[in-house]
């Protein structure tokens, strides 16, 4: 048997972790009731592997499976481990393998030894530790039975591994799920992204011109959230469809190296590298913002021809980039997802619908993984409808049942004939 | 000769460069500020004037002291609050030679004590906040009072002491009321507060403003920005107001209205914006929705009634930094940066840019008093001045306004021939 012992950082934070895990629980109402549902008994006595940003939310995700009877193990990097809510974790009995102080080294030495857990399922983000055990630790395949995927970022690295067959298992794109990309992509990130950087900076957008690159569903986010508190809003896309979407919601479409010019602060949210570069932000007006909302690879890369030198820190999380004599250009948190690096992430109740979501992906795996081939999979329709349920019970909100008449018309494609005939 | 950093109370001078790089980071997004009140000042109207500046001590206030300090005038500061004192920021103003009477959190008689030394400096203007420092010097010092030689306030609760000191015939100099100007009001009480209470709300709770509930009670400037911010967020807003124009204004702009006891039980966020005491008290406790989060974005620590909750239920515990918890007959009730003003205690205060167009009523205001001689009573700054400050930011943003054709000002001057 594995070897059960946390490596963490001071087991006497536990408290202070406790009390920030209390305080989110508090408004985690849909989590509650997945976990108090009689289908969580499947997990009894499994091994779940929890490889999230490790913080006060995501630890809930791991007490709960860990309430439910199963093993869970959880590693998290050194740049994203809250080491209060680590030992709050290793405390409650989660196996926990991360720790802030963490060089690369150590993060490769923590998750050999949360693979040498023999994972059955693995709650993944950005596909990372899935791609890693596929590559590098195939002997931890054998234990695997599924994967629940949190982004987007990691949701297409596994269908890629799937059309090309090298996909061990299963795996469940949670980050589709209506309940996690109508919601934590959008309203979610959206609005930390743009908290983040206003916390950060101790400015205001109004009458500022805000570029959003990229305009999926956290970039529409950002947009939405900026618009709101009075900027004026471009967007610069690649895609044509989504730049019309664009335009339809309100906003000025550009091509970045246009918006480049005049934008006062930039939020990236493509989701893909080399969004953007140095020869945009040399192009900035002095004093111009940058900020990235994608979570996946580094989308501001100050490399290329002619690479944008880092300078020291205009105040905390704010890089100063000299990009003429007379010109700077601040980065925030040095280009990577700002929310989560400069922040608390996502906030509570979002999280509570993508991480009920993720508890009941590892309920339907444990249930159905043995009747499935390798392959990424939806999240089935009735996980959505119970997530958004239980939040709407919490919240005392009802809605309506469709009439048995409404249920039939919708059902039968011939009946409106049938009435016009009868009329 | 005794120096500014001897005279001063603070909690430690080694923490200036933190404090001085957060009042760089102010000065490069004041552009108003640092350019047309900085050039005003250069007609040496402030040489050897003597200053007092009683606002909450963080980077923006740190920054206007030393726009006065540089135009030659003897400036000594305190907080209007000490829960809203940054200690680095203290630390960087002493650091350049200003007096500084102010620690973070300081006692209700320590920081009193603070604005009686300060008092003590005989100053000869005050740049003041909720009047705190007038009217102490009112009941403590009435020789001093007398003496001074102008005041120019901050905030509307500030405005409201000044007038009713004028109707008792107690204002025997002039006051400025910076917080009437219009790039004062509209702007700082409006997108200042209304932003930076939503942004410190969720900051303080990592919450999501999309389908909250939130209770806004007062619809005034404050409670109309709080209002606004939440809508666009997609918050939905309730409004408790005692004002009949008030309150019907709130419905026509699409707000839910209410009385507290309608409105509180379904409330999952209630703020407080009327700058008034005890807005939130005992009577109101038992409305609340359990888990109900209390914030404050008036000018008194006291519109959420803290000590009558604390005597009801005991003391808090203290879930999240910023956040107390009481348990109230069982329900728990959680309340934000003490009850203090949220946006400045619990986050950064008001944008910078925002601050950048108040100070900048705040300094022409004291200009105007310094160089003219005004008769005592409240007086509000000319509206070309006001006109200066905002044609001063857009040209910092860029943007160039249309003036009126000679058609059109012979229109508007035709009040006979009128089409």
């Amino acid at each position: 048997m594995a070897d059960r012992t946390s490596d963490i950082v001071d087991p006497s934070l536990a408290e202070a972790g406790r009390s920030r895990i209390d305080w989110a629980a508090d408004f985690m109402p849909a989590l509650a009731a997945v976990s108090a549902d009689p289908s969580a008994e499947v997990l009894r006595g499994r091994r779940v592997g929890v490889v999230l940003t490790l913080e006060p939310k995501t630890a809930n995700l791991a007490l709960a499976l860990h309430r439910s009877g199963a093993e869970v193990s959880v590693f998290c990097s050194g740049t994203h481990t809250s080491d209060d809510v680590a030992a709050a974790l290793d405390r409650a009995g989660v196996a926990t393998f991360a720790r802030s102080d963490a060089d690369a080294a150590v993060d490769q030495r923590l998750l050999d030894r949360f693979l040498d857990q023999r994972i059955e399922f693995l709650i993944d983000d950005g596909a990372a530790t899935a791609r890693h055990m596929h590559t590098h630790r195939r002997d931890a395949l054998e234990s695997l039975v599924g994967i629940a995927e949190e982004t987007t970022s990691g949701v297409r690295p596994l269908r890629v591994m799937a059309d090309e067959g090298a996909l061990a298992v299963p795996a469940i794109a949670v980050n589709d799920a209506a309940c996690k990309q109508l919601f934590d992509n959008v309203y979610g990130t959206g609005q930390s992204v743009v908290m983040t950087l206003l916390d950060l900076t101790n400015t205001q957008l109004q009458g500022k011109l805000v570029v959003v690159v990229g305009y999926g569903y956290v970039g529409r986010g950002i947009a939405d959230t900026a618009h709101a508190l009075g900027a004026r809003v471009v967007v610069t896309e690649v895609d044509p469809v989504r730049a019309l979407q664009a335009l339809h919601d309100g906003y000025r479409v550009e091509t970045l190296e246009a918006a480049s010019r005049e934008g006062d602060v930039f939020f990236t949210a493509t989701g893909i590298g080399y969004s953007l570069t140095g020869d945009h932000i040399r192009s900035m007006k002095d004093g111009a913002m940058v900020a990235v909302g994608g979570a996946g690879p580094p989308e501001v890369s100050l490399d290329g021809g002619n690479p944008v030198v880092r300078g020291g820190f205009a105040r905390s999380q704010v890089r100063v980039l000299q990009v003429a004599s007379d010109r700077e250009v601040h980065l925030i948190a040095d280009g990577e997802c700002c929310n989560v690096a400069a922040a608390e992430g996502n906030p509570i109740e979002i999280m509570d619908l993508s991480l009920a979501v993720q508890f009941r992906a590892v309920v339907y795996l444990a249930q159905h993984a043995a009747g499935m081939a390798p392959g990424v999979y939806p999240v089935p329709p009735e996980v959505d409808d119970q997530v958004a349920r239980a939040v709407l019970g919490a919240r005392g909100i009802e809605i309506d049942v469709p009439t048995a008449a409404q249920i039939s018309h919708a059902t039968n494609w011939n009946e409106s004939i049938d009435e016009k005939e009868a009329n | 000769m005794e120096s500014a950093a001897d005279r001063s109370r603070i909690l430690d001078p080694s923490l200036h460069p933190e404090g001085s790089l957060a009042i760089a980071w102010a000065r490069r997004h004041s552009p108003v500020l640092t350019g047309l009140v900085a050039s005003t000042f250069e007609d040496g109207s402030l040489e050897g004037v003597r200053v007092a500046v009683v606002v909450h001590l963080e980077a923006k206030t740190a920054l206007l002291a030393s726009v006065l300090a540089d135009a030659g005038a003897e400036v000594v500061v305190a907080g209007s609050n000490p829960h809203s004192t940054r200690d680095e920021i203290a630390a960087a103003l002493v650091e350049r030679g200003i007096e500084v009477h102010a620690t973070r959190g300081s006692d209700y008689g320590t920081w009193e004590k603070d604005l009686l030394a300060v008092a003590d400096r005989e100053p000869m203007y005050i740049v003041d906040d909720g009047a705190e420092l007038t009217i102490r010097i009112a009941r403590q010092r009435p020789d001093l009072y007398r003496r001074l030689r102008g005041v120019s306030e901050e905030t509307t609760t500030g405005v409201e002491r000044l007038r009713r000191l004028e109707a008792e015939g107690n204002l025997p100099f002039p006051a400025m009321a910076a917080n009437d100007a219009a790039c004062k009001h509209l702007f700082d009480n409006r997108y200042g507060t209304g932003q930076s209470t939503v942004q410190a709300v969720l900051q303080l709770t990592n919450f999501v403003m999309a389908g909250k509930e939130v209770a806004v009670v007062g619809y005034g400037w404050v409670g109309r920005g709080i209002a606004t911010y939440v809508r666009a967020m997609g918050g939905r807003v309730s409004v408790i107001e005692v004002d009949p124009v008030k309150g019907l204004e709130a419905l026509m702009e699409g707000h839910e209205v209410g009385s507290a006891a309608s409105v509180l039980p379904t409330a999952d966020i209630v703020i407080t914006a009327t700058g008034g005491m005890r807005a939130i008290g005992m009577r109101d406790f038992p409305h609340l929705k359990p888990n109900v989060v209390l914030a404050n974005a008036g000018h008194h620590d006291l519109e959420i009634d803290v000590a009558a909750l604390e005597e009801q239920a005991g003391a808090p515990r203290q879930v999240r930094p910023g956040v107390d918890r009481y348990e109230w007959n069982g329900k728990p009730i959680n309340v934000l940066s003490k009850g203090a003003l949220v946006n400045i205690a619990g986050g950064l205060g008001h944008p910078i840019e925002i601050m950048d167009l108040s100070f900048s009523v705040q300094g022409l205001s004291l200009h105007e008093l310094v160089v003219n001689d005004l008769d005592p009573g409240v007086h509000i700054l000319p509206k070309p001045l006001d006109d200066a400050i905002a044609r001063a930011r857009l040209e910092a943003e860029g943007v160039h306004l249309d003036s009126l054709s000679s058609e059109q000002v012979d229109d508007m001057g035709d009040w006979i021939g009128g089409r």
